[in-house]
Order: structure tokens, then sequence, then C-alpha cells
């Protein structure tokens, strides 16, 4: 039944079922890659891995030095010619799959298995680098439980049973660990430790918008769910109702369908500007682009967590009225850094929903007013019909809207692609676009009509978190909106996306989305099998199922950052004891949880031994006493034999009581009454020479 | 064997290792305030920690018991047979047995199932002559996760015989006056000439069966073959011509190995004992084993 194995630790092979589990564990690790990666990156990987069961059973393996040396390098100008630098998140963790597949090929040794499935879990960490979705954490958190069952099935050895006993043996350990791992994660303090440096994520090089709004510029966002800032609120702890309209960066220069924001933006005072009260242009047709805040005119203090984003514009509520220490407000009424953002910042500051101007500068009016001179004349000649009308600039505003909404614009994820000087075929042909498409084209129409107008980048939306009582705004909410100068009410937003699509301002861009497909697209665009699929209530509830569990995973727990627990720590009133004193107490916890761990393990393992033999055990350990030891080989007879005659003033009972002990050990069925009795000569043995 | 005490904890080598991906695990969380990556780091600590009770448990139960030791000569492998037994009711996997001492040769069980035992024979170089004592067994496992080892030490009383290296050029000693006592065994040793077939002794030489025999139905029979010399070999410790205590004794021995590989009666003579001729396995070891013994 048992099995060994004479060769040492040092030079075993790696058997082949550990490696089928590692590679198994390592296939769920490719997912982000594929996603993020140049494709030939994990199609490496793979290539490693098949070669490797190829190589393994005939002995073959990566050996030269010089070969491994040479196959580093060209990976690493492979890695370069792929992404033209070495820098960069991307970069490196194909450099360590790259390295990872030729240590797959080279390792042939026990103690390289180790190496190999510590390198998987490095993979693991580095996939939350390139992606946090739910779908792709899930994958890499089954990998990184594989990679545990590879390393119990790696010692186990030859045991039988290459399935279950090993996933039953890491299913346990995770049972087990799961109290403490939430313990550590609920409590144990979080310390920024990026000391003084960051590593370039990928938050700054391909996310966020950028000082150029151009066509499909924030489309390519939309499906980006990384995090770019939390607000809370910490006057009321609710989130204002109504649309939340997040003000990043204020767009003067206008080039058709492309616009651009000054490289140095100038400061204004923020003194020039105040809170007022609403304004009489909130009715009317402009009111519905520009839908009312029942906060209008309150005062709204935030504090914002920012995500690091290589720039240096900051958001708040539309408008930011006080600056944070270390920005300044810029001409357009939006937050500057004073250095860019290169790790994360929370600041706070003071908003209000309407702010008057006292009036337009003649330079900025000069400014807001400008147009490139390529604009083609059908789209002058259709801004100066509305201006021809009626030369008030609201109406002016009301007939622009009028005509998105009257002329088959449509709302899309995907417009296609449209250049600068466009404008004419979105206008007059196309006619779909995304709400860059909109606010450009929009704030062009109102320059030609003679209003002076600008365009505002930042979020719409945002989810809010119930659990930190914070809202928290993604990439995907990435919107881009208008503002035109009115004489009565001074800079006034007027987002022509909510004509459009008029639900997009109260929702999140997902759900808007979501809703949109339900009704609309799947009747449509997919054949009645998938249709059906999709409508079926099986198919439903999984997919409901998946959505809450994708939820639950991007508000409980990617939401539970180092400033959430601050202030869950704060709720339960364990906050102020300090870090030092949290970590011995979940050291105490530690310990008392598995040394009841141990202490359970143990009882339930422990052989049950009958009485008679703890009785014997007992006899042989008082005769042991007075001198006479009993060797492990010696049968009860020969030992009381042996006793006896070194013990001459016992040599009666010693030779009685191994009679009751054999008899009660092969006689055919025990006595109680014997054992009895047993129990009592035992106990009368003298434990010590008289 | 009992136990010393507690089973000792050190880390094996991937511990390092583990640090160091902890330690990756928490600077990429911490600086990019990253829950998920917080949940990872915190679940792999959490499992290392609850891995610690299971290596731990592993040894619980497991007892050695070490088997008689068969005598070796110096120079050459001692084997010790010991039998290692689970006394708990759950599998135990991956035990690994080195004598402290020499980590050269760690043997390893890969699975003992419960109230079962395993036998394993680790094996070690014979160094010295003379009688050993078994050094302490060293039960070891990393078992499940391999990044801590417990160590259970048990100490031994028992001991081995190792007996002095045979070497030596000089020609065996024979006297010409063969002894009464082995005249019968004398007759049929092993030479070069046939001299007729007895009854096979179960343990000896399957070299010499009479197969031609057995071939014919025949019981196993064992060719004998008749020396071409007679006489007792007389090896006596003072008569021998080398300098050192070792090097005599080590031609003592090789002699008593060629007079019993021979068939040759051989008695033997040291100052503090003496074993008059004989012929036969157990008079062979009492003459190495004094041998082994001899205090110069």
């Amino acid at each position: 039944m048992s099995r060994s194995t004479s060769r040492s630790n040092r030079d075993r092979r790696i058997p082949r079922r550990p490696l089928l589990w590692l590679a198994a564990a390592l296939l769920f690790t490719l997912p982000p890659m594929f996603a993020s990666l140049a494709t030939w990156v994990p199609c490496l990987f793979l290539l490693a891995l098949a070669l490797k069961f190829w190589m393994e059973p005939r002995g073959y393996r990566l050996r030269f030095a010089a070969l491994k040396l040479v196959l580093a390098a060209v990976a690493l100008f492979a890695i370069f010619a792929s992404y033209g630098s070495l820098h960069g998140v991307e970069q490196g963790v194909s450099l360590l799959v790259v390295l990872m597949s030729l240590k797959i090929l080279e390792a042939h040794t026990a103690r390289e298995f180790q190496v190999m499935v510590m390198i998987g879990w490095v993979l693991c960490l580095c996939g939350f680098f390139l992606s946090q979705d739910f779908a792709i954490a899930l994958c890499l958190l089954i990998g990184f439980a594989l990679l545990l069952v590879a390393l119990v099935q790696f010692h186990r050895g030859s045991s039988p049973g290459a399935f279950w006993p090993p996933l039953g043996t890491t299913g346990k350990l995770l049972a087990q660990a799961a109290p403490l791992a939430a313990l550590l994660f609920v409590l144990f303090p979080r310390i920024n430790s990026s000391f003084g440096f960051q590593i370039r994520d990928l938050r700054s090089a391909s996310l966020g918008f950028s000082d150029r709004l151009s066509p499909g510029s924030i489309t390519s966002l939309t499906d980006s769910s990384t995090v770019a800032f939390r607000a809370e609120f910490p006057d009321d702890r609710t989130r204002p109702r109504g649309p939340m309209y997040w003000r990043g960066i204020v767009m003067w220069h206008c080039e058709g369908m492309e616009w651009r924001a000054p490289y140095a933006p100038v400061a204004i005072s923020p003194g020039s500007l105040k809170p007022s009260a609403p304004g009489p242009h909130t009715a009317g047709e402009l009111g519905r682009a520009l839908p009312a805040e029942s906060t209008s005119g309150r005062a709204i203090r935030q504090r914002i967590n920012i995500a690091p984003h290589d720039a240096r514009w900051m958001f708040a509520l539309d408008r930011p009225f006080e600056v944070p220490p270390r920005a300044m407000l810029a001409r357009g009424n939006y937050l500057w850094s004073a250095q860019p953002i290169r790790k994360a910042r929370r600041y706070e500051v003071t908003s209000s929903p309407q702010v008057t101007e006292r009036e337009l500068e003649p330079l900025d009016r000069r400014e807001a007013l400008d147009v490139p001179a390529s604009i083609s004349p059908a789209v002058r000649e259709l801004a100066q019909s509305w201006s021809a009308q009626n030369s008030n600039p609201r109406a002016i505003v009301n007939s622009a809207l009028q005509f998105f909404r009257a002329q088959g614009f449509r709302y899309s994820l995907s417009p296609g692609e449209y250049g600068k000087n466009d404008l004419e075929a979105f206008l007059f042909h196309r006619r779909v676009g995304f709400c860059e498409h909109y606010a450009a084209s929009f704030a062009t129409l109102m320059r030609l009509a003679g209003v002076p107008a600008r365009v505002v980048v930042g979020y719409l939306g945002g989810e809010y978190n119930d659990l930190g009582g914070f809202v928290l705004v993604r990439q995907s909410d990435a919107h881009a909106w208008c503002e035109v100068w009115l004489a009565d009410s001074g800079w006034t937003r007027v987002d022509p996306t909510t004509v459009v699509a008029p639900g997009r301002a109260s929702l999140d861009l997902d759900s808007f989305l979501a809703r949109n497909a339900a009704t609309g697209e799947l009747n449509t665009r997919q054949n009645a099998f998938v249709a059906q699929l999709f409508r079926s209530a099986i198919f439903t509830n999984v997919r409901l199922a998946w959505e809450t569990l994708s939820y639950e995973w991007d508000t409980r727990l990617l939401g539970f950052d180092a400033d959430v627990q601050e202030v869950f720590l704060d709720s339960i009133g364990i906050a102020n004891r300090g870090p030092f004193f949290l970590v011995v107490e979940i050291v105490i916890v530690a310990v008392a949880l598995l040394l009841a761990y141990t202490g359970w393990m143990q009882l339930r393992t422990r052989s049950r031994r009958d009485r008679a033999r703890g009785l014997y055990d007992r006899f042989c350990r008082k005769i042991a006493r007075l001198g006479v030891r009993r060797d492990p080989w010696e049968g009860p007879s020969d030992f009381s034999r042996r006793a006896a005659q070194s013990l001459p003033d016992e040599a009666e009972r010693i030779r009685e009581i191994s009679n009751i002990y054999i008899a009660l050990r092969y006689a055919p069925e025990s006595t109680t009454i014997l054992l009895d009795r047993f129990a009592k000569d035992v106990s009368a043995f003298p434990s010590h020479s008289r | 064997m009992k136990a010393r005490k507690f089973p000792l904890v050190y880390p094996s080598a991937s511990f390092a290792g583990l640090l160091f991906v902890l330690a990756a695990m928490w600077y990429a969380a911490s600086s990019q305030n990253s829950p998920a990556v917080y949940l990872l780091l915190f679940t792999l600590t959490a499992v290392f920690l609850v891995s610690i009770p299971h290596t731990l448990i592993n040894l619980a139960g497991v007892t050695i018991a070490l088997e008689s030791v068969k005598p070796a000569f110096a120079g050459q492998e001692v084997s010790l047979p010991v039998e290692v037994t689970n006394g708990s009711r759950a599998t135990r996997h991956g035990i690994e047995l080195a004598l402290s001492g020499s980590s050269r040769e760690r043997k390893r069980i890969d699975c003992i199932p419960g109230g079962k035992a395993a036998r394993v024979t680790l094996r070690f170089p014979a160094r010295q002559r003379g009688e050993h004592r078994v050094a302490a067994l060293r039960l070891t496992s990393v078992y499940p996760l391999g990044f801590i080892r417990f160590l259970k030490k048990f100490a031994s009383s028992q001991t081995y015989i190792v007996y002095p290296k045979p070497a030596g050029d000089l020609p065996l000693p024979l006297s010409r006056a063969p002894s009464p006592h082995s005249r019968s065994r004398a007759d049929f040793g092993e030479g070069d000439d046939f001299a007729g077939v007895r009854d096979y002794v179960p343990g000896e030489s399957q070299r010499h069966i009479d197969w031609k025999a057995v071939a014919r139905g025949q019981p196993l029979m064992t060719k004998q073959f008749a020396a071409e010399t007679e006489g007792v070999a007389d090896l006596d410790f003072s008569a021998v011509g080398l300098a050192t205590v070792e090097e005599k004794l080590s031609q003592l021995a090789l002699w008593v190995i060629e007079a019993e590989r021979a068939g040759q009666p051989y008695g033997l003579w040291l100052p503090s004992t003496e074993i008059p001729p004989a012929v036969g396995q157990s008079h062979f070891h009492q003459c190495l084993r004094a041998l082994s013994l001899f205090q110069g």
C-alpha cells in the first residue's frame, strides 16, 4: 500500500500529474493576456506548454545556457518590436510570460516545480494589472487555486488518486484559509507603499481621455471599467439627485469635428465666481437639454479620490468654485493640478450647479467664436439659417437641438470612423455618433451661428456604492458636452447627446446600453433562435446572476480599497487604535485560529486505542520505571518472562497481568469483568520499587 | 522509538520564494491601492498559514522502529531498515526520513494509509570498524505545500557493527596439521576438483547446484569440489608481519574471508580472544566481530 521512492528530493524529476495540474492552472492565467498583450506572447506560452508535454516523456529539455540567453534576447527584441518600447506594464508582463515559457521548457527538477508555481502566482498578479473585470478575475482566482492543487499533487507524489484527493485537500486548505483571508482583507492596515515612485500603470498610458477630443476618443473608453475617481459627499453622505456632470477639462480650440484644450491654461481667481440662484433658463426647450438639478444653488462639498492619469486635470461636480490646495481654477472653470497626477490623490472641492460669471471678456468672446476656415459651405449655411431666423442665442440653441432631434440622428457605440473634417458627412449623411460627435458638432455649429460655445469633457453619472457611501466613476462614464454663453445666465450647459438619446443623462452608460439592447437591437440583429435563447428564462436568470456577482465583485470587493477600509474601521470603532495594535490583534486571532485547526485535526485523526491496550501500556510504563523496558518487538509473554526474571519480587503479579492481557487479546470475546479486573490489577501494580 | 520532543519547524528552501511573491503582491497591492491584488495576497498568506498545522498534523502519530542492522565492512555501506508506522487514522503523505548528520540521503514515502506501516532502507557509508550507535533519525514532512518543514527527531539506542576493511596481500597462513574438529567439513571445501554432491542447504550459493540433476527430476543437490590444499588456517594477530594494528586487523579480516570462501577451517588468535578453528557463517561472523571490537 505505502509507496516510497528512493531518489532524494533534489534530483527527483517532475512527475506528469502535477505538471498537468500546473498546465491547467496556467491556462486560466491566459485570458487577460490574450485581451491585453501582443497575441504572440500568450501563443508562445501555449506552445511552450504543449512542447513540454512532448519533451518530458522523452527526457528532452532546454539545456544550454547560451541557447537560453539567445532565446531571452530574441524575446526581448520581439517585445520591443511589438510595443515600440520596453517600458510599461504590458511589456513587463510580456517579458515575464516569455521567461515563464522558457522556464517551463527548462525545468526538470523538483525545486524548479516550486519555482514554476510561484511564477504562476506572479502571473495571476500580473493578470490583475491587466484587467480587474469580474470574468477575468474569476479566471485568475481559479488559476490561483489550481496552482495550489498542482503543488499539493506534487507533494503527494505517487499516492493513489490524482484528481479528487488533491482537489479535496486544496479545498480544505482554502476553506480553512477563508476566514483568515477575510479577516486580513477587512482589517489588515493598508499602507501606501509607493515609496516616492509609482509603477507606471496602464491607466496613465492608455486610459482616460486626453486634451484632444476627436471622433472616437471617448468611444474608445466605453469598455474600460477602470476607475477614474471616487467621490464622497461628506456633508450629507448622499449623492445629489439628477445627473452628475463631472467637469474635467474645457476645450476652446475648434477644428471642426475635433476640439483641443489649451496646453497651459490660464488661471482665474475663484473670487470672480459665485454660486447663484437658478436662473430663468431652466424652463422651456433649453430646459430639457439642461436638466434642472434639485440641489440647484446649493454648494456641494465633495471628497474625491482620483486615480493616477498622468495629466493635470482634476474632477469635480459641475462647477467647482473652491479650489483644493496644489491646484488652480483654470479659465473655463475647471481644476488644474500643479503637478501631473501620477499617484492616487485625495482632495476636497466645493461645487455649485449654477455659477454666474459677470461677463464674457472680449478676448474670450473672440476665442469662443473662432472656427477654422475649413468648414464646408453647407454647414455654414445650416448654422446661418438658424441665426437668420432668430438672432436670440437661446432660439438658436433650440433650433440646433431641434435639428438633432428631428433629422434622424442615432446614438451608437460604433459610429464608424470620422476625420476632423467630416462634419458635413456627420451632419447630413451618416448621422450616427457618440457623445463626442454631438458635442463637437453642436459647439461648432453654435460658433458658426454666432453663439459663443465651448466643449467640456468629463464624466457623466457614476455608480453609487452603498457599502462605502460614495460614487464610483469609471472611464466608461466619460462624456463630452457643450457650454454656450447666454447673456442672462452666463456659460450654460447644453448636452446635445440627451436630445438624441434622452435616457443617457439619467443612467450610467452601461445600464443605458443594456436597456437599449434588450428592447431594440436584439430583435432586429440576432436571428430568431438567438433572440429566443436570450429571452429564455434560464438564460435570463444566469445572466442576472452573473451580473449580480459581477456587480458585487466590482462594488464590494474592488470598492473596498484603503479609503473605504478607513471609513469601515471608523464605523466599527477600531480605526483609532493605530495599525500596530490592529496587527497585534490580527496575529492573536490568527494564532488562535491555527491552534484550533491543529487541535481539531489532531482529534480527528488520532487513532482510537482500546481500553485494554491503554491499560497494558500503562503497566509497561510502570515496569519501565522499575528498570525493565519493553522492546518494541517483544511480545507480552516474552516480556513478562523477562520482566519476571529481572524483578523477582513482582514476578507473580507481572505474570498474572500479562496472562490477563493475553487472554483479553486473544479470547474469542472480551468480557467486561475480565477487563475490570485487569484495570484493577494494573492500578494496583507498584510504580516504584518498594 | 520515541520522538525527542515537539516537532521542530523551519522554513524549506522554497520559503524564500514564497516571501518574494508575497512581497511583490504586497507592493503591487499597496502602491496601486488595489483590493483585487490584496485579495490575492491575503488568500495566499492565509493558505500558507493554514498549511502549517496541516504539515504539523501530517507527522502526528507517525513513529519509526529500527530493525536489526546487518554488519558491514568498513568502506562499504550500512543498510538500516526502518519501519515507519502511521498510528493515526488519516493517511499521511510525503514523509521523509533521513539520518541526522548526513543529509545526503533522504528517503521519501509518498503515502502511508492510516494504521499501516511502510518499510524503507537507509544506506550510509561504514567508515570505521567497531561498534557504533545509530545516529538520530529525522522524520520530516513538507506536505501539503512545501514551504514549511516539520522535523521529528528520534533518538536511537541501537548499535551496528562495522568490520575492519579487508585488505593486505600476505598469503593465508596454513598449518599442515589439520584440526580434528573440522575434519569432516574440510574434506569438502571449495576447490577445483569435483568431489561429489550433497543435499542443498537453503541459503547456499545457487552456482553450485547440480541443475542437470534438477532437470532430471531429482531434488536440489550441491556439487562439491575438493580443495587442493588441506589444513587449518591459524590467524594469529601477533604473527601478522605488519606494522600497525589496523593493517593487521585488515589482513586478518581478509584472511577470514578467504578461508571462509575456500571452506578451510580457520581459527583466530587475538591478544584478548581466542576462537578455535572452525568454518561456517556463525564462526565467520564471530571472528569478524572479534576483529571489529578489538581494542588495541
